[in-house]
């Protein structure tokens, strides 16, 4: 940066696109290979090398964001976009599995009995454990934004206090979705409205604990005083990442869990 | 037993804590603990804070000036160097830009219109 005549962040040459694209690559296939002949050395190895990129990836990021002050605002508002358009693609993600819903159960076909629920499948009630998680979701998006008010107001305990409970109302709903999915009366293995409803809940579900740990490292972070009162972009995108989970389990419990019963 | 001695070394813990108070890490104490960019950014970022503050802007991120570009109003071109590329629209209509090198010195006018171009130098810090 000695004599640099703009506020860009040069990045220095890194491993680990490298290593996350090999790591990708074991992943799918020894996922594949886990499949088809059960062997889960080649997945494992995958997923241990795509955590290590990811680890120390984003390691890196937090040093030169706070440690190396490369995140200027400029740079922070090329951070905005890319989260931007990170989470847009992610809308449209959802919005695939939504669509093979109402595909499916919109003109439900006579093999299903012409009806949705489809013949022989009892759905869940949507007033008993999904309200609750509704609710349990709906309250994290309020503590989420009580640590960004709390953060930018320069109150740390509050800060940190709001952003544990976000945490665990996240776990919290990730374990009554466990116990949902354990109790649940139908698989995915049956039929259009198993396939519909584990694969759209559960990405879902993989989503709330990736934003679970999105926020639990954003508050390893504020204990540890890597944010400032102005200066705090990781914090804010995973709220943002909160709130897209948040938004998309209400579209979820609206038509798969209610309308769909 | 056990639940005694483990009672006793608790409340040994306790009051000794209370002879020596544990010194909290006293940072950013702006308001309720958490720093500030002036107390906390560094680097690049802390220099971008500093020239924002005296309204200096060394990294080119403000809109560009607008002179008349008369003798009198020359375009300033800031430079790190001696000299550098310009590129003259001439009239605001035009598609075709006209590219020259603007050298140090009295100054230049742009070879098609004829407006009056100047060189000045650009400190960077560092």
């Amino acid at each position: 940066m000695a004599h640099q005549a703009h506020a860009y962040h040069m990045v220095d040459p890194s491993p680990w696109p490298l290593t996350g694209a090999i790591g990708a690559l074991l992943l799918t296939s020894g996922t594949a290979i886990w499949f088809h002949f059960h062997s889960t050395i080649l997945a494992s190895l995958g997923l241990v090398l795509t955590l290590l990129t990811m680890y120390q990836w984003w390691r890196d990021i937090v040093r030169e964001g706070t440690f190396q002050g490369h995140h200027t605002p400029p740079v922070q508002k090329g951070l905005r976009y890319g989260m931007i358009l990170f989470i847009t693609s992610e809308v449209f993600f959802f919005a695939g599995f939504f669509w093979a819903f109402y595909h499916s159960s919109l003109a439900p076909t006579p093999e299903l009995g012409g009806c949705w629920p489809p013949t022989g499948i009892t759905a869940l009630d949507p007033f008993e454990v999904p309200l609750l998680n509704t609710a349990v979701l709906l309250a994290s998006g309020v503590t989420v934004t009580w640590a960004h008010h709390s953060l930018m107001e320069g109150e740390r305990k509050q800060a940190i206090q709001s952003l544990t409970l976000t945490v665990l109302l996240g776990l919290y709903f990730t374990a009554l979705q466990a116990m949902e999915y354990y109790e649940a009366p139908f698989t995915i293995a049956d039929g259009v409205y198993g396939s519909t409803f584990f694969v759209a809940t559960g990405f879902h579900g993989l989503h709330v604990i990736i934003g679970s740990t999105f926020l639990a490292v954003c508050l390893i972070r504020q204990i540890k005083y890597h944010f400032t009162s102005n200066h705090h972009f990781g914090f804010e995108a995973a709220a943002w990442y909160w709130h897209f989970v948040d938004v998309v389990w209400l579209f979820l419990y609206v038509s798969i869990y209610w309308w769909g019963s | 037993m056990t639940a005694r001695l483990l009672l006793r070394s608790a409340v040994r813990v306790v009051s000794s804590r209370r002879l020596f108070p544990a010194q909290a890490a006293v940072r950013g104490m702006a308001a309720g603990g958490i720093p500030t960019d002036e107390e906390q950014a560094t680097g690049l970022e802390k220099v971008l804070l500093n020239a924002t503050k005296k309204g200096t802007d060394p990294y080119s991120m403000f809109k560009p000036k607008e002179y008349a570009g008369s003798k009198e109003d020359p375009h300033l071109v800031p430079s790190i160097a001696n000299k550098r590329i310009v590129g003259c629209v001439c009239e605001e209509d035009n598609t075709a830009i006209v590219w020259f090198w603007l050298h140090q010195g009295p100054g230049q006018r742009c070879p098609s219109c004829g407006a009056h171009y100047k060189l000045v130098p650009h400190e960077l810090p560092h």
